[in-house]
């Protein structure tokens, strides 16, 4: 049981569990889902058991969270104008099209 | 021999009449569905909203005319590989040479705005102080949190996007949010880092 661990097990890593070190280098790229199978599971490992490390993945999690909600949903009329701009170019053969970059 | 002659070109009508319903197709599955990403990501990519609209539509344009080279693979990264090389044209229209690498004026904090203590001082809630981070960021790094964190893209796709390799965006990327978690902290609002 990883639970059963001492706080020292995680510090310094196994084989099956990152290292704060570790975890410190691949952290944010864990939470943008950029690591592979393994190591998302060694680095998720540490975290359940190292608070230090648990309080750091929060905080970047919630800092992602936060710049996501700045998202703003895409004008919905400039969307459409677009939309129109595509299918109208599909209505000339791709190599004439250049006439068209005004539009 | 005139009989032949009219054969071949009726032919070549039904090849071409062929290849342009198949542009067509490719075009309508595989650009249309992504309009509304390149227009997120053309808006992370410049200040105004009419600019983004005007650079999406030259991608647009560029995508149809180039669609007969188009594989049928990946086509985000295709459509952000265009929008980069359409933004750069313009940019380069605009601003004819850039002197200075992008990273080392980040470094340096050089032509952004510059952290203030009372900036986050100021508000103290969470997205305010991720806002004024945000806005104190140098542009390179701040079009990195703009595209991954808030358009969503992958470091690949970011990295399409800018003209960059992957690493660079990772590193601008984690450095950024190093800065943002930095201005948290000041404001009380994370905890402070936790060892050099």
């Amino acid at each position: 049981m990883i639970d059963e661990l001492p706080w020292w097990r995680a510090m310094v890593g196994t084989k099956d569990m990152a290292s704060c070190r570790q975890v410190g280098r691949l952290l944010q790229s864990y939470l943008d889902g950029e690591v592979d199978d393994l190591t998302a599971r060694r680095v998720a490992r540490h975290l359940d058991l190292c608070r230090r490390c648990g309080l750091e993945a929060s905080t970047y999690a919630e800092v992602k969270k936060a710049l996501a909600r700045r998202g703003t949903p895409v004008p919905g009329d400039a969307h459409e104008r677009l939309l129109r701009f595509a299918e109208q170019l599909m209505d000339t053969p791709p190599g004439q099209s250049a006439e068209n970059e005004s539009v | 021999m005139q009989g032949s002659v009219c054969r071949v070109a009726s032919d070549m009508e039904d090849r071409l009449s062929e290849r342009t319903v198949r542009d067509r197709q490719t075009y309508t599955s595989c650009v249309l569905p992504e309009i509304e990403v390149l227009l997120r990501v053309a808006s992370s990519m410049t200040d105004q909203r009419s600019d983004a609209e005007d650079l999406v539509q030259d991608t647009l344009l560029r995508a149809w005319r180039s669609i007969d080279t188009f594989d049928g693979r990946h086509p985000r990264a295709w459509l952000l590989t265009i929008l980069r090389n359409a933004q750069v044209n313009r940019h380069r229209r605009r601003r004819p040479q850039l002197l200075d690498d992008p990273d080392l004026a980040a470094d340096r904090g050089v032509g952004d705005a510059q952290d203030s203590a009372e900036d986050v001082v100021v508000g103290r809630t969470f997205d305010v102080v991720i806002d004024a981070a945000l806005s104190a960021l140098p542009t390179t790094f701040r079009q990195v949190v703009l595209l991954v964190d808030v358009d969503g893209l992958t470091y690949a796709e970011a990295a399409e996007v800018l003209g960059v390799p992957e690493g660079t965006v990772m590193s601008r990327l984690h450095r950024a949010r190093k800065r943002i978690r930095d201005r948290l902290a000041a404001a009380d609002l994370a905890p402070r880092r936790r060892r050099p």
